[in-house]
């Protein structure tokens, strides 16, 4: 058990970078979450295997360009292309996902799409174990782009990949809500949050609208996943059980179905974490059970999450 | 007591739109009262305050004297009141029998446990249950009983299920029966038989009765006395005919061109 | 009361036609009764599976559960221990599992996936009673219904926290508590990572990572069960004893609040039903059912392992309940048997390959139709692979240089008709990949297009089957069936076996 002592200030900042980081990728998991969430009331468990294959594909993108030690293109253009490949891969993942598993299932009772979700999610964590078995695979990141801290003053320290992560990540979420905030596409999707019938009526294409969200929500936890592997450094088959559930869980206690929530959710689990692991007694073994108390907390108090509108009924 | 129901100045607003504007209302025992007004004056609404779905944000609404709001429905309904829905809200896959015998679980005392063990009281009470469901059931005649009990609700015909929605509001053991739009979707027909079973229930099972309705010939064949909404506001009051032709009344539906030609 | 006014038009009577009675009581005959008679033979169920149904409709429920039950009891007399156990008892330890799972999940219709946390505190709190680790021997007739009585209370928290939460809500909380259980569990074993209690300091509760060992068997008034038999019974009387209270449960007031609460939660609130008590009620309910379940785990494993108690248990016990039909109190039985069952089946890979190919064959049996068309994809695929078997072995010899070990006939037979390359590992990846596409593109066509891209893909089946899952069949493989299996049961059936297509308010 680290000292409580609140002058220690290197670790402090220490705690706040890596839950900040550790923040942004569970803010882009909890993006996926929430805008699926939202159009169509579905909680999609497979969303964090999508973020697990996002890792693997960028992994084997970077084996295929030569890996880390020696790729073809210079390790930052390496990054560059891993991330594309990876959203764009498993954003049309996403969409085959919705298309096969919940489309069909559009005016089933609630149950059958989480139940179906939930086969989805076994289906793709185990066909990952199959074909590339259980063993950690290393992003090499050190050798791909080093790894360089940078310092503001004493005790204020960020390496460059945390950098790294926390801009693309922000930088990702401002596109994200221009897109919504700003273009047709994002009209349409919050129409159909708000009443998929009504907007049917209004012409718009309520699939294409849908396949649209998966697309997004997916390339968005695809590149969460390349981050956690440049970050870390190693990815594995199962990563993608506890990543999903803290996305899930950020997305639901930043309020489920609101996007400014599952970001401020997602940083808060992160700096919940890191400050668990650093100050608190147990540490990193329990990090997770003090998340848990955290979210039963604002539950208690707020039950539709920090930034959910309570439900309006039409009776 | 004064009258049975009583809502006094209660306003409801969602966001920035007022529903409920300082409404006062009140039922009698053994009055039938109805509520008219152009879709959106906020009648459900004022149903919704009355069973506890919402809260009003000020005022109070008492039954039987005693304060109301601000109860959770399944104690207000316990208290005697009970509600039909105007987009009918049926348990589906539930047999019709079971639908009514479900609504009487606020009046009886069974435990899990008891049932578990199939103990005699609860044996008994269960008998009693179904013996009160279809007595209910029988008001409506051959319609609902016989064979039917066993048939699941999704399996019904539109003017039945409104019918069984009367008869499972009646199982609650309720004193005052708030109707939401009975009539709507229905025939002449079928109307005419509507109107008369609202009469009946007052007249043969001493029910006092609150209805939204927008067919005048429902609301006139049946009321002693007609309240009348816009916007949330309490527009006019008194026997139909009085408000039938009430200007507030005529411009509220057809606007003020047509209320200055009526008078 | 004023009258019916006299200029209203009444029902249109076509010259000539009949005059419908004019009786308001009496049913319209022609109307009312056809849409209910057409409305219930629709639901009847068509071909084989509805004449099961219409005849298990008509036996009386004690016959059924004699019909359900019977088989388990004769099992085992005609079986070896091994067998008993692991098709045996766990079979009905699951099942038990699925029945307290079902009553939260199919009747109240309330999304937990924390369960099996209560499976596990029952079985850690038996053993911190009854074991030679924790040093106390309290007999079953004390432990066993202190153990319910506290994993209904811990129920009763839990279910506290989501008062007023919406069902999504109470998903994740519950999730979340399994995961703080396991780890909790894990760790609580006196040693570093452990909290340091008030007025005790660090105890032992649970063994930490190795377990909760020496777990007494259950004692009950003397009377101790040793025998993997004598559990066996024990477990199917309580099963029996469940099974009948919950069907006398569900014919009750509490029985229909809870299935007025799944349909409609507003509609049963404001019909004098306590919605968040009821709810609490089943949660509870589970929860104590899952508990006791936990007693007879433990007292069987003579030990409380954290590793038992994971996701990968709360899976298996939800594909029961969903196999077996939401709501079904006999159907999770049928549920606990295939999902157990199964994969039991599946961990020889010679088994496997029969099962496998068999299932294939059946599949396309009954799901090509009418029946010509099934042979003709079933020799298409034989001829297809025979062709390119040939094709293949005359042009490239790495491809068909593997070969199948020990499956007798068929192993022979397959190995002339499917490719079995040298070094398969990225081959068979890439054809995984192209399997899943193809399955999809199946989904998508229609007639003889259909026939046309399921050769292939059978082929296209077996190859993938041969060259990878099969290493994998007592791992990932099962597990990637069963997900592939829950898709495509919500797909075609999303009310379970045995569960009933519900008419859903959206």
């Amino acid at each position: 058990m680290r000292s409580l002592a609140p002058l220690n200030w290197s670790l402090f900042f220490g705690e706040l970078v890596s839950g900040l980081t550790l923040g942004s990728i569970y803010a882009l998991i909890a993006l996926g979450y929430t805008m699926v969430y939202g159009i169509l009331k579905l909680l999609n468990f497979a969303h964090g295997d999508v973020y697990m294959i996002g890792a693997f594909v960028a992994f084997f993108v970077l084996q295929w360009l030569g890996g880390p030690l020696s790729p073809a293109v210079t390790g930052w253009l390496a990054i560059a292309i891993m991330f594309a490949v990876a959203m764009l891969a498993c954003g049309a993942l996403g969409v085959g996902i919705e298309r096969f598993a919940y489309r069909p299932l559009r005016a089933a009772p609630r149950i059958a799409p989480l139940i179906s979700a939930l086969g989805v999610s076994i289906f793709l964590q185990n066909s990952a174990l199959l074909l590339w078995g259980p063993q950690f695979r290393d992003y090499g990141t050190f050798d791909l782009i080093g790894v360089h801290s940078y310092s503001i003053g004493k005790n204020f320290f960020i390496s460059n990949i945390q950098i790294l992560t926390i801009s693309v990540s922000i930088g990702l979420m401002i596109v994200l809500a221009l897109v919504i905030a700003r273009t047709r596409s994002g009209k349409a999707m919050r129409a159909v949050s708000f009443d998929r019938e009504a907007a049917e009526m209004m012409g718009i294409d309520v699939d294409r609208v849908i396949s649209f969200t998966f697309f997004v929500g997916s390339a968005l936890a695809a590149a969460g996943g390349v981050m956690f592997g440049i970050v870390f450094g190693q990815i594995f088959s199962l990563m993608g059980f506890t990543a999903g559930l803290k996305g899930f869980t950020a997305a639901v206690v930043g309020g489920i179905g609101s996007i400014p929530g599952a970001m401020l959710g997602g940083f808060l689990i992160g700096l919940t974490e890191a400050f668990a692991t650093g100050y608190l007694p147990g540490g990193s073994v329990y990090a997770n059970l003090y998340v848990f108390a955290l979210l039963i907390t604002i539950f208690l108090v707020r039950p539709t999450g920090l930034l959910g509108s309570p439900v309006i009924r039409k009776v | 007591m004064a009258a049975l129901l009583q809502l006094r100045d209660v306003t409801k607003d969602f966001g920035g739109l007022r529903v409920v504007d300082h409404l006062d209302l009140h039922v009698n025992e053994g009055e039938i009262v109805s509520v008219i007004g152009p879709n959106g004056a906020g009648k459900t609404t004022v149903f919704n305050l009355i069973t506890g779905i919402f809260h009003p944000d000020s005022g109070e609404i008492l039954f039987e004297d005693k304060k109301i709001s601000g109860l959770p429905p399944h104690t207000i309904t316990n208290r005697g009141l009970a509600r039909t829905f105007q987009t009918l809200r049926l348990f589906l896959n539930m047999t019709v029998l079971e639908n009514v015998m479900a609504a009487a679980y606020g009046h009886t005392k069974g435990t899990m446990v008891e049932s578990m063990l199939q103990l005699p009281r609860a044996r008994r009470e269960e008998k009693r249950i179904r013996a009160l469901a279809e007595e209910k059931l029988s008001f409506f005649g051959q319609r609902l009983a016989g064979y039917r009990y066993d048939q699941p609700a999704y399996s019904l015909s539109y003017a039945n299920r409104r019918r069984l929605e009367i008869a499972r509001a009646m199982a609650t053991d309720a004193r005052l029966l708030l109707l939401d739009e009975p009539a709507a979707g229905m025939n002449p027909n079928e109307t005419h038989e509507i109107t008369e079973l609202i009469a009946r229930l007052r007249d043969d099972a001493g029910y006092t009765i609150l209805v939204i309705e927008h067919d005048m010939h429902v609301v006139e064949g049946i009321s002693d006395r007609v309240v009348a909404l816009d916007h949330g506001l309490k527009i006019a009051e008194g026997s139909f005919n009085e408000v039938a032709t009430h200007p507030l009344v005529i411009e509220a539906y057809l606007g003020v061109r047509a209320a200055e030609e009526a008078v | 009361m004023s009258p019916v006014p006299e200029d209203r038009p009444g029902p249109i009577v076509p010259e000539g036609a009949p005059v419908p009675p004019d009786e308001p009581d009496r049913p319209r005959v022609g109307t009312d009764e056809w849409v209910a008679q057409v409305e219930q033979r629709r639901e009847a169920g068509k071909g084989l599976t509805g004449v099961i149904a219409r005849a298990w409709e008509r036996v009386p429920p004690p016959g059924r559960l004699l019909l359900l039950l019977g088989p388990f009891a004769i099992f085992p007399f005609i079986t070896n221990e091994g067998n008993l156990f692991r098709y045996g008892l766990i079979t009905i330890i699951y099942a038990l599992l699925a029945i307290g799972l079902n009553v939260v999940v199919g009747f109240a219709g309330l999304l937990d996936l924390g369960y099996v946390a209560f499976f596990g505190f029952g079985a850690y709190l038996y053993g911190i009673m009854a074991s030679g680790h924790s040093g106390h021997h309290l007999q079953a007739e004390i432990a066993v219904p202190i153990v319910v009585v506290s994993t209904a209370l811990l129920g009763l928290l839990l279910g506290l926290t989501s008062w007023r939460l919406l069902g999504d809500y109470l998903a994740i909380v519950t999730l979340f508590f399994l995961q703080a259980f396991v780890i909790f569990v894990n760790n609580a074993n006196g040693g570093l990572n452990d909290f340091s209690y008030p007025f005790v300091g660090k105890v032992d509760l649970t063994g930490g990572a190795n377990g909760l060992d020496q777990i007494d068997p259950l004692n009950w008034f003397g009377f101790k069960i040793t025998t993997t038999r004598g559990y066996y019974f024990y477990t199917l009387i309580a099963l029996a004893l469940v099974m009948t209270m919950l069907f006398f449960v569900n014919s009750s007031r509490t029985g229909r609040a809870w299935r007025a609460l799944r349909e409609d939660p507003l509609a049963a609130e404001v019909m004098s039903t306590p919605v968040n008590r009821l709810k609490l009620l089943a949660f509870m309910f589970g929860a104590a059912v899952a508990g006791f379940t936990g007693t007879i785990f433990g007292a069987v494993q003579s030990g409380a392992f954290p590793g038992d108690y994971d996701v990968g248990l709360l899976i298996t016990i939800y594909a029961i309940v969903i196999l077996g039909g939401l709501g079904s109190i006999g159907g999770v039985v049928i549920g606990a048997l295939i999902v157990n069952g199964a994969p039991e089946l599946l961990r020889s890979s010679s088994n496997a390959r029969f099962l496998f190919y068999g299932v294939l064959v059946l599949a396309v049996l009954f799901a090509m139709r009418p029946w010509y068309r099934s042979l003709v994809v079933l020799a298409g695929t034989v001829l297809f692979g025979l062709a390119v078997h040939a094709i293949v072995a005359a042009t490239w010899s790495r491809g068909t240089a593997g070969h199948i070990e020990g499956a007798g006939t068929l192993g022979r037979a397959l190995d002339h008709w499917v490719l079995l390359p040298s070094h398969p590992e990225r081959i068979a990846g890439w054809a995984y990949f192209a399997l899943i596409v193809a399955a999809l593109v199946l989904t998508i066509v229609r007639g003889w297009w259909r026939v046309v891209v399921l050769i292939p893909t059978l082929y296209l089946a077996a190859f993938v089957w041969e060259n990878k899952l099969v290493e994998q069949v007592s791992g990932a493989t099962r597990l990637i069936l069963l997900g592939a299996l829950l898709v495509v049961i919500m797909n075609v059936r999303p009310a379970g076996i045995f569960g009933t297509a519900r008419v859903e308010v959206v």
